[in-house]
Formats: C-alpha cells, structure tokens, sequence
C-alpha cells in the first residue's frame, strides 16, 4: 500500500503494478482483514504459544522455565490423564450415537408425519440448545442427586438407589443424559433442513416404480442425506472430546467434585492443571495431546461415516 | 473518481481493523483504570513513598478495588470518599471465587490489567504468596504498627514464613462451629441450650456415642454429611494438614489429625448417622429445613447459608462450639497489587477499611466474622442478637470460637490433595468401598500430584 506505482521487473508488461483487477482484490482483503487480524491475535497466538508452552514449566506467576518433553511425560504417567481419555471417549459415544439417531428419527417423523405445529416443534427442538448449560446442568443435579427424583422413582419401582454422584455408570449415565438432551433437537433440526432439500419428485418416482417407506428410505433418503450425516456426527464428536461444563458442574458442586475419576473428562482434566493446581505446562501438554486426538477421531469418523452411509445408499457420492 | 473511492474504501477499511484492535486493547486491560490515572498523575507516582507521611494526597488519585461475594465493601468506600475528597475508589465485585482469582492470575501475568486494591480468598492464598515480586509489601507502608490488633494465627496466613513480608490486611474470618436444631436435640433426650449441647459433644467420642444414641432412638442422621464432618477434624490439626511447612513436602498420610478425621468420617457412615447428601446442594438445604439431620458443622459465614435454605426453621437453631477446638473455614485479605500506581493511598484506605469501627460494621450488615479479638469483648458486638437462632448472642459463640482456633500452614496444593480424601469418603459412602484401600488411594494421588511441584 505505501508505494502507489511500481513497475512490474518484467520488460513487456508495462502495465502499471496497481491493475484494477488488484486494486479490487486489496480492497476485499482489507475489507475481510478485520477477521484475520483478530483472528491471529485471538485464535492463531495463542495456539502457537500452547505448543510453546507445553515445554515450560509455569505457574503464571514466575518466571517459566524450560524442561523439554517433561510435561508430555507426566501427562502420559498420569493414570488420572488416560482414565479422563477413556471417559471421554466413552461418554463421547454414549452421548453422541444414540443422540444422533434419535434425531435422525425426530427429523423423520417431523418432515413426513406432522404437517401441523411443525414450526412449534421445530422451536421446541431448539430451545434445549440455546439454554444456558449451567443452568440445564442444575436442573439435571437435582434430577440425578443422591436423593433426586430418578433415584425416587427408581425406589419406587422397587429399584436400588444409584449413585449418580460417584458410581461408575452412574456418572457416565447421568452426563450423557444431559449432552443428548441439549444436543438431539439442535441434530434433528440439522437433518430436517437436510431432508427438506431432497426433492420430493424422486420419492414421487420411487413410489411409481413400486418401492415401499423402507426402500425409499434406504435409498433415497440416507443417501443423499449423507453430507449432512458426515457433518452432524463429526460435530459430535468434536464436541464430545470438548466435553466440559457437564461434568465440571454436576461433579463440581462444592468445586471439589470435578476431579472426580468417574466423570473427569479430558477438558476437565486440563482445566484442573492449569486453573486450580496452576501447572500451566502440563495443561499445555494435554491440551497439544487433545488436539492431536481430536484430529485423529475426525478422520476416522469421515471414514466410517463415508463408509457407512455409503454402503447403505447405492449410490456412491 | 474511481480511484478516490477505492482510496477511501481501503482507508476506512484499515480505520475500522485500527478501532478493532484498539477495542480488544481496551478490553483486555478494561477492567479498571489505571490508564487514566497514569496520565494524570504522572508527577505523582514517580515517588508515591517519598511524599509526606499521612496527609491528604494533592491531586486526585481514583483507585480500582476488586471485591469478592457479599461484602459491604461499597458502602464503605463511599464513605470513606466523602471524607477523602481527592480520592475516588471504583469498586468492581465478583460472585465466582475462582474466576475472581484467575482475572488476578491473568493480569499480573500480562503485567497490565490488576486493580490498585484486591481482596484476596485465604483458599487462594498460597498462589500467590509466592508471587511477592507482584505486590507491595504492606509491612513497608506501616502495616507493623496495626499487626497487634488482629488476631495473630489471620495476620501469619498472609505473611511469609519469617514474617518479613505481609501480603495482606485480615478482612472476615471462618471459625468453624457446631449449628444445630434445638427441636430435634429435645426430641431426643440432647440438652438444647448451647452449653449443655457443647458439654454433651466436647471430646470427638462423646460426639461418636451421642450421635449413634440419636440414630438408634430416632432412626435420623445426625450429621448432615461426609465432607464438612471431616473437615471439622482435619482443620484442629497442629500447623500443617497435608503439606510440610518446612519444606512443602506432602505428609497427609502421616499427620494423626488428618487420619483421625478420616477414621471419624469412616466411623460415621458405617454407624449410621452420617447421610449421603451433596454439599451444596439443593436436596442439602432442603434437609436442614425439614429436619432430615441434626448438626451442621460449618464456619461463621454458614450462618448465611442455613437462614437462606431453610427460612423456615428459624428459631429452631442454635450455635454450640465444636468438640476438642476449633478450625478456620474461609475469610480474605485485602492485598496491593504491585501494579497499582498509589500503594500510599490505597494502603490508607484499606487500613481504615478493615479497622475496628468497620469490622463492626461488617458484622452487622453482612455477619462477616471480624478479625480483631478486642471486639469480641465490645458491648456493640457481643450483644448482638439473632432471632434466626433464638435470640442466642452468636457473636459470643463466634468469638469463642476464634480464639480457639490454631494457625494451621496449607501449601499450594491444599485444596486438591484435601479432594482426594474427600472423594474416597465418598466413595465409602455411596459404593460402600473398602475405607483402608480408599485411603491408600488417595495418598498415592496425592503424592503423584505432589511430584509434580
């Protein structure tokens, strides 16, 4: 931008260097600066300096001080850390799987079965997404507490108490009620706009040729609903990995709870290092090992799920 | 023509990216003003100690103040500021302890953004006591001279180990006592008045045997639940609970005390008479109003929590002191953070802030406990009655307390350590686990955590 004119080193093109075409092409890229310029300072800065300091030892208050792979290693030597690794991975499956159908199946029903109230329950579908989780997972503590309701109504059905605070199962099976609560209307609407964009003429045809509800839905819709299904479950699963405020709330009541090895999620994991034991490194270290897991479980959900919905569908996309 | 247009469109452009960023620049540092202070104040603030000792500064000086929870901290300053002119104070208050903390983490990292005066959580204490390069030390603004007034175990907690620096000025504190519901203590055959009650339960075994007596006569628990039962233990330990103050070595799993209040724990919920509820929680508050447990064990400022969930029971509790001794749950310090550009000033305020008059004042708006033993005997405080618990006089009961209460040395890794012990009670409690490889659990935990230090 300082130098208005200059010409181009090579001889023939005696075409000024600020062409319309360029100017034109400045102008948009200032216009969208804006966002890559916070973006840098706000997203790109502080991910290069998580790499950065997941070699230093630091509290955030002294000075940092480097010790090379250290932190990796006691992260990798934590038992807590692999225990908070397979929770995650496996309260991602069991919030996510079931959910994701269960919405495939709200979405279904919605655009073939219901004509009337469609938009209220479209809004109804929504409205668990846009409540504030901590308040969502409130509400679900006392539901799930030592004495809350669904243990009450377990007694009464002459069921035992389950310890959703510390059991096993327990915590997991509460947890995961909550993401698929919050997350199910928000998939199912997803899949409705995505069913609404299959043109109803081939369902027309299908039905002329002779093929039943099933066999329309095996090979029409799920096909050519597969972008949207790749999309929905890879959201999923980036999510699950991000779990968070689920467990730190409901395990975290007395802001001890969330440590808790029955509910500690990798987020939860690296939230405690940094913010409560100030091992600033270490959180850095998981955070870079969160990343790469969360790559890694991107490709392989792109796999499968091209793989899956591929097979099913005739057609290949 | 063309030209000029994309001329103005690209210099718009890069004006709106400039007051983009300068928008996050002030955010970041936003929260308090020390920017226009340094302006203006600029011929001030190069020697703010030198100047003369104690009289009205001469130019306007505004301070930021952090405060943290119910605290009547804005009232005051007001006050303070119609008697001080020149000075104006900008109060910003937090409810969430840990993001009230981290903010100060986050700003004395940046080295830009902490406010003039904060007022610092004793559970965070340990954080940044180490970081004394970032704070005044008050002991060079004079706070040698007032030191006598406060209790001596609330002045150590904010000193360094040999006393030389002094990090923060002893705001409220947490005397841990015995709430509890005087209907069901008649009901069953306990003395109700406070001092038979307190008789009744003075040693950790006669609490044992009273407490088994009134599960087996009522078929009710009697203590509310596992954490704050052995918190009331674990805090009559003698200097240190999990952590050596020598040398910060973890030895939680050969301090007597920090054993004994486990076993106690343990004791209670295989006898019985300690439930399962979540502290906290809404069913836990639920149970003091209707009677679901007898005793609460908690600090002076549970006071507040019990009248606000169970307004209901009022006139049925009564404050009785702990068996053996007691412990300190909670209280703050007001601190200067080094980046403030008036340590002079401020250190005048916050010395007026937690005096006697002010304290007292505290107490009686907000029940924060005071720190300064000389009240405990002053008519204005001790005849304070509450109607909650029955009109008893609770500043006594609170005041007995604190002066039994034994400094006790933390370490940084406290809270997370003291974690570990209570999830394996909770464990025990709720997946009937075996106490002794609960206990062992927690100790390899805590020593893996401590390695990392």
């Amino acid at each position: 931008m300082a130098e208005p004119v200059i010409t181009s080193p090579h001889a023939e093109s005696k075409r000024p260097f600020l062409t319309e075409q360029r100017r034109s092409r400045i102008t948009a890229y200032t216009f969208i600066s804006p966002f890559f310029i916070l973006f840098s300072i706000f997203g790109l800065y502080p991910i290069f300096f998580t790499f950065y300091l997941s070699f230093f030892k630091w509290d955030a208050l002294n000075p940092m001080k480097f010790v090379g792979f250290k932190n990796y290693d006691l992260v990798t030597s934590d038992p807590t850390f692999w225990i908070s690794f397979t929770n995650t991975l496996i309260m991602g499956l069991m919030g996510t799987v079931p959910q994701v159908m269960l919405a495939l199946l709200l979405a279904v029903l919605l655009h073939s079965g219901m004509t009337k109230f469609k938009k209220t329950f479209r809004i109804l579908y929504f409205m668990p997404n846009i409540t504030s989780i901590v308040a969502v997972t409130l509400v679900f503590s006392t539901l799930f507490g030592n004495n809350g309701m669904i243990n009450w109504m377990l007694n009464g059905l002459g069921l035992d108490s389950v310890a959703f605070n510390s059991g096993w199962w327990g915590v997991k099976i509460a947890i995961s009620t909550m993401v698929m609560w919050r997350w199910t209307g928000y998939n199912a609407i997803l899949f409705l706009s995505g069913l609404q964009s299959i043109p109803m003429d081939l369902y027309e045809a299908a039905r002329i040729d002779g093929a039943n509800r099933r066999q329309q839905l095996f090979s029409i819709t799920l096909p050519l609903l597969k972008p949207f299904i790749i999309f929905v479950s890879l959201q999923s699963t980036i999510g699950a990995l991000q779990l968070f405020t689920e467990p730190y709330v409901f395990l975290g009541q007395a802001g001890t709870g969330s440590t808790r090895q029955e509910g500690i999620t990798m987020v939860t994991y690296l939230y405690s290092e940094a913010f409560r034991n100030g091992f600033f490194g270490t959180a850095a270290a998981t955070a870079v090992m969160l990343f790469l897991v969360t790559i890694l479980f991107s490709i392989l959900n792109m796999l499968i799920s091209r793989g899956a919905v591929g097979d099913t569908g005739g057609k290949k996309a | 023509m063309k030209k000029v247009k994309h001329l103005a469109l690209t210099l718009a452009s890069i004006m709106l990216v400039g007051s983009l960023a300068a928008c996050g620049g002030n955010n970041n540092a936003g929260n308090n003003a020390t920017k226009e202070n340094t302006g203006n104040n600029a011929a001030s603030t190069n020697a703010p100690a030198t100047e003369e000792a104690s009289a009205e500064p001469a130019e306007k000086v505004e301070l930021s103040f952090w405060t943290l929870g119910n605290v009547n901290y804005e009232e005051l300053a007001n006050e303070y500021t119609k008697e001080h002119p020149n000075v104006t104070i900008k109060i910003q208050n937090t409810g969430d302890q840990t993001a009230h903390h981290n903010n100060l983490t986050t700003a004395l990292s940046a080295g830009s953004g902490a406010p003039d005066i904060f007022q610092l959580e004793i559970g965070f204490m340990e954080r940044f006591i180490s970081a004394q390069d970032k704070f005044y030390n008050l002991n060079d603004l004079g706070a040698k001279d007032i030191q006598a007034n406060y209790l001596d175990w609330k002045w150590k907690q904010a000193s360094s180990i040999d006393g030389s620096f002094q990090l923060g000025l002893p705001t409220d504190i947490g005397p841990t006592v015995v709430y509890y519901r005087t209907d069901l203590a008649e009901a069953a055959g306990l003395p109700s008045d406070p001092e038979g009650f307190s008789a009744a339960i003075d040693t950790w075994d006669k609490f044992a045997a009273v407490a088994k007596a009134y599960k087996d006569k009522t078929g009710k628990y009697f203590s509310d639940l596992t954490d704050l039962t052995y918190n009331a233990l674990r805090d009559q330990s003698e200097d240190e609970i999990y952590f050596s103050k020598a040398d910060g070595k973890f030895i939680g799993d050969t301090n007597p005390q920090v054993k004994k209040a486990y076993d106690f724990t343990v004791k209670g919920i295989q006898e019985g008479w300690i439930s399962n509820y979540l502290l906290w929680s809404p069913e836990w508050g639920q149970g003091m109003s209707d009677g679901s447990f007898a005793v609460v064990m908690g600090p002076a400022w549970m006071a507040g929590n019990i009248k606000s969930n169970a307004p209901d029971s009022s006139g049925k509790w009564k404050i009785a002191q702990l068996p053996e001794g007691a412990g300190n749950w909670g209280g703050s310090f007001i601190t200067l953070p080094k980046e403030g550009k008036h340590p002079k000033e401020a250190y005048d305020f916050i010395s007026w802030l937690v005096n006697k008059d002010n304290q007292l004042e505290s107490f009686k708006t907000k029940g924060l406990m005071p720190s300064i033993p000389a009240l405990y005997e002053d008519p204005a405080f001790v005849d304070f009655k509450d109607d909650f618990f029955g009109g008893q006089q609770t500043a006594v009961e609170f005041g007995k307390a604190a002066n039994r209460v034994k400094p006790v040395y933390y370490g940084p890794l406290h809270d997370q350590t003291d974690t570990f012990f209570k999830n394996a009670l909770k464990n025990v409690i709720e997946k009937k686990a075996d106490p002794a490889k609960e206990w062992d659990d927690a100790v390899k935990q805590a020593k893996t955590l401590a390695e990392r230090s």
